[in-house]
This record gives structure tokens, sequence and C-alpha cells, in this order.
């Protein structure tokens, strides 16, 4: 590695691992509720 | 176009009126804003802080905390006996009606800073010499900007759940920009800064304000109709 | 619901090739010289960031249509695009300070465009927010609208707010008046990212739009 270069690529990980911590989670939690409504519509109204 | 300024001006008299009568909300608002000025002048370690870096912040952000005391209260005096379907059945525009309650809270929030102004250049031992009206004229542009945007949001609020804490949830994102416009302005003015300094931030607020001022009279409508 | 099996399969594609974008960074792309591998940071952030705004800008526009059309098809819409704006928004806000970090030695300062991401995510929230509390399913699109809007037009405020404090932001190295200044194999990789932001964004407001005409459907959880 050229002389100088800062040695942060354990950042980089941590950044691009929250990203997709974030991002699944928001993609999980769309499908999670996509499925409750499919499942007829057994969910009382009023339920979150 | 003299209809809608009449109508508004008997609409802001009306509640300006009673509010006179019964005198609660004015001085609740205006001891609430002595107590938060104490609150930053009691709050700080003279020995660490000048009081002069101290006072822009304490200036704004008793007038912001204030300014939402006021405008928390702007629709309530309808919300009893279907008040305000009585004035939406009344013959002045729903432009009228925002225009009115929009010059109320401004009158209102004014009589507290007025009263505010004073005691802050007392607590926080400011030297304002050349800069009063500058500052008169910084604290009114700022005032109109959150106070329109203000009315309108306390226009939703009030049929929300938890209507005191939802105008400050909607409303202070909105007020930030002006806020830092009006600080940066404060703290050249306190600071003797030639006005040229300023023009900028005058501009922006001032912008903000024209922006504003006609959004909420545009969108008002909306948020009354059947 | 067609709409969404479709955005369903959107987002999995999205995810796929996001993947691919990960691993061009990573193993394709090179390293900065003055920042090193964190300011690969960079084509996650800023895809992220632009769609954020776009996301609040696109929430203001169908406010104005709902208002006049009356069509319930803008609310759900825009009740989409301010969800996946606040998601969206999350990511710039959590990839940044990293990045921050490594530029600026610290995680935060308060440099113009982080910022100006805080309050974008605040603007959203509260939209969620108001949409929440107001129980009235007549009233509710219409108050959400009139925010919106007002959300969409403040933007170029807060943007000319925090401007006026000169940041520790790295200048502005894409969007340039002249030729960029990345080299290509970077620019790239940033269009690549941006493009799957891109169907990330649809994917997930396809579904979302879906997930709201089912709560209708269903009476209104």
């Amino acid at each position: 590695m050229p002389e100088g270069v800062p040695q942060n690529a354990g950042y980089m990980v941590a950044a691009y691992v929250v990203a997709s911590v974030l991002l699944v989670s928001y993609a999980v939690s769309l499908f999670l509720r996509l499925r409750k409504f499919s499942r007829g519509s057994g969910a009382p109204p009023g339920l979150p | 176009m003299s209809d809608l300024w009449r109508d508004a001006w008997t609409l802001a008299r009306k509640d300006l009126l009673i509010e006179y009568r019964s005198r609660t909300a004015f001085l609740s608002a205006a001891v609430f804003t002595v107590l938060v000025l104490l609150v930053f002048v009691f709050g700080r370690d003279p020995t660490a802080v000048a009081a002069v870096d101290l006072a822009p912040s304490a200036l704004w952000v008793t007038f912001t905390f204030a300014a939402m005391l006021a405008l928390n209260r702007a629709f309530q005096l309808e919300l009893e006996n279907q008040a305000f379907d009585g004035l939406l059945l009344s013959p002045a525009s729903r432009w009228s009606l925002f225009l009115g309650k929009l010059v109320g809270n401004l009158v209102f929030v004014g009589s507290i800073e007025a009263l505010g102004l004073p005691l802050f250049v007392l607590f926080f031992n400011v030297s304002l010499g050349t800069s009063l009206f500058p500052l008169i004229g910084v604290l009114a542009l700022a005032t109109v900007g959150f106070v329109a945007v203000g009315t309108l949001f306390s226009a939703m609020a009030i049929r929300t759940r938890f209507a005191e804490l939802m105008l400050p949830v909607l409303l202070l994102p909105f007020v930030l920009p002006p806020l830092m416009w009006a600080a940066q302005a404060t703290t050249a003015l306190l600071a003797a800064r030639p006005l040229s300094e300023i023009r900028g931030s005058l501009y922006f607020l001032a912008a903000y304000d024209i922006v504003f001022v006609t959004v909420s009279i545009l969108l008002f409508p909306f948020l009354v109709e059947e | 619901m067609k709409l969404a099996r479709v955005g369903f399969a959107i987002t999995v594609v999205s995810f796929v090739l996001l993947a691919g974008v990960y691993v061009r960074a990573f193993a394709f792309t090179p390293i900065e010289a003055a920042q090193g591998p964190a300011q690969k940071i960079f084509y996650i952030h800023m895809p992220a960031a632009v769609w954020t705004e776009i996301a609040v800008i696109l929430l203001g526009i169908a406010g104005i249509f709902f208002l006049f059309l009356k069509d319930k098809r803008l609310d759900r819409f825009a009740e989409a695009s301010a969800e996946v704006g606040t998601a969206l928004g999350a990511v710039v806000l959590g990839t940044g300070p990293i990045w921050g970090k490594t530029v600026w030695g610290t995680w935060w300062a308060w440099e113009p465009r982080l910022t100006l991401f805080l309050l974008l995510f605040l603007l959203l929230v509260g939209y969620l927010i108001l949409r929440g509390a107001v129980t009235d399913d007549v009233l509710r699109p219409r108050y959400a609208a009139v925010l919106g809007i007002c959300c969409m037009i403040v933007v170029p405020f807060v943007h000319l707010s925090v401007y006026m404090f000169r940041g520790l932001h790295p200048d502005p190295v894409v969007i340039k008046p002249s030729r960029p200044s990345l080299p290509p194999e970077m620019l790239l990789t940033l269009g690549l990212s941006f493009a799957v932001f891109t169907l990330l964004y649809i994917g997930f407001v396809a579904q979302r739009v879906a997930l709201a005409r089912l709560r209708e459907e269903s009476g209104h959880a």
C-alpha cells in the first residue's frame, strides 16, 4: 500500500454493515407487514 | 381585496378582545418568557461563559418557545360549542379566517417579545445603541415566519391526539432555518458589526416570510373545506 | 396482490444488485489516496442521500396533486415515499458520521450536508407522526398533503441556511459544472450504485403502496 494512505478499512466495513442492516430491516418489515394482511383479513382492525 | 383585510381584522380583533378580557394566556406566556430567560441566566457558569456569548441563544430559544406556547392556543378558542363551524358559515372567506388568526397571533407574540426584549437587555447586560432598530427588524422578520407556519400547523395540530406536543414536533424543523439566520444576525448586531454583514440573513428571512405567508394562506382552506 | 408481488420482486433484484455493487466497490474500485478505503462509504452514502431528498420532493408534489385531484392513490404514494425516505435517511445518517470520523476526526460536526439530512430526517419523521396522530380518515390525507407540501417548500431554505456555515464536507466532487473530478472507475461504481438505489426506492415504494391499500381494504389498522 502506498505510503500515507490511511488504514481505515474497518470504518468502511462498519458503514456498509450499518447500511445493510438498515435496508434489510426495512425490507423485512415491509415483507412481514404485507404477509400479515394477505393471510386473509385475520388481523382485527385497530391493530398496528 | 379590502374585504379580505377588513374581515381578517374583525376576526383578529375578536380573538384579541377575548384574550384581553381574560388575559390568562398572555400572562402565562409572559411569565414563561421571564422564567426561560432566568433558566439561561442561572444555567450558565458566569466564570466560564460570557453573557454576551450566550445572549443570542438565550434570546432566540426563549422567543421560540414562547411563540410555541402562544400558537398552541390559536385555534383552541373555537374548539368548544362548534364555534369553528360558526366561523366557517360566516361570509368571511377562508383566507380572511387565516389572515385574522395570523394577525391575532402576531399581535400576541409581538407583545410577548416587546416584554421580553427589555428584560433580555437587562439580564444579559447587552448594550444595544444603534443596533436596537435592526434587532427589532430581525425579530419582526423571524417572528412573521414562525407565526405564519405555526398558525397553519396549529389548525392541524388541534385535531390530533397530543395536540400540545404535536405542534412543536411539526413546527420546530420548519423554524430552524429562520432561527439560524436570526441568530447569526443577532450575534453580529450585538457585536456591533456593520449592517452590511447581516444583509444576507435579512434577505433570506424576508424570502422565507414571503414564501411561507403566501403558502400558508393558500393551503389553509384545504384544511377546513368540507 | 399484484403490486405487492411486483414490488417484492424488484426489491429482491435490487438487493442482489446491491451485493454486486458492494463487491465492485470493495474489490474493483481504486482506493482514494488521501482518504483511504473509508472513502468508499461514499458509494452508498451519496445515492441514499439523493433519494432521501427526492423522496421529500415527491412527497410534496403528490400532496399538491392530491389536494386538487383527491385521488387516494396519491396519498398512498405520499405515505410510502415518506416512509421509504425515512429509511434511506437513516442510512445517510448512519453512514455519514462513520465516514466523517475518518475524514474530520469527529463523529459529528455541524457541517452543512449532514445537518441538512438531519433536518430532512426530522421533517419526514414529523410527517409520519402527523399521519399516525390524525384519526379521522378524511382529514388525514388532507393534513398530510398540506404538511408534505410545506416540507417540500422548506427544503431549499434548509439548503440555504446550512450552507451559510462553512463546512468540513469534502468539496463537491461529482456535481460540478465542468467534468466530474472522479476517475472513471469510481464514477462507474457511483453510477451503478445510484441505479440500484433507484430500483430499491421503486421496489420499496411499490410494496408500501400495496400495504397501504391492503390496510384500507381491511378496515384500516
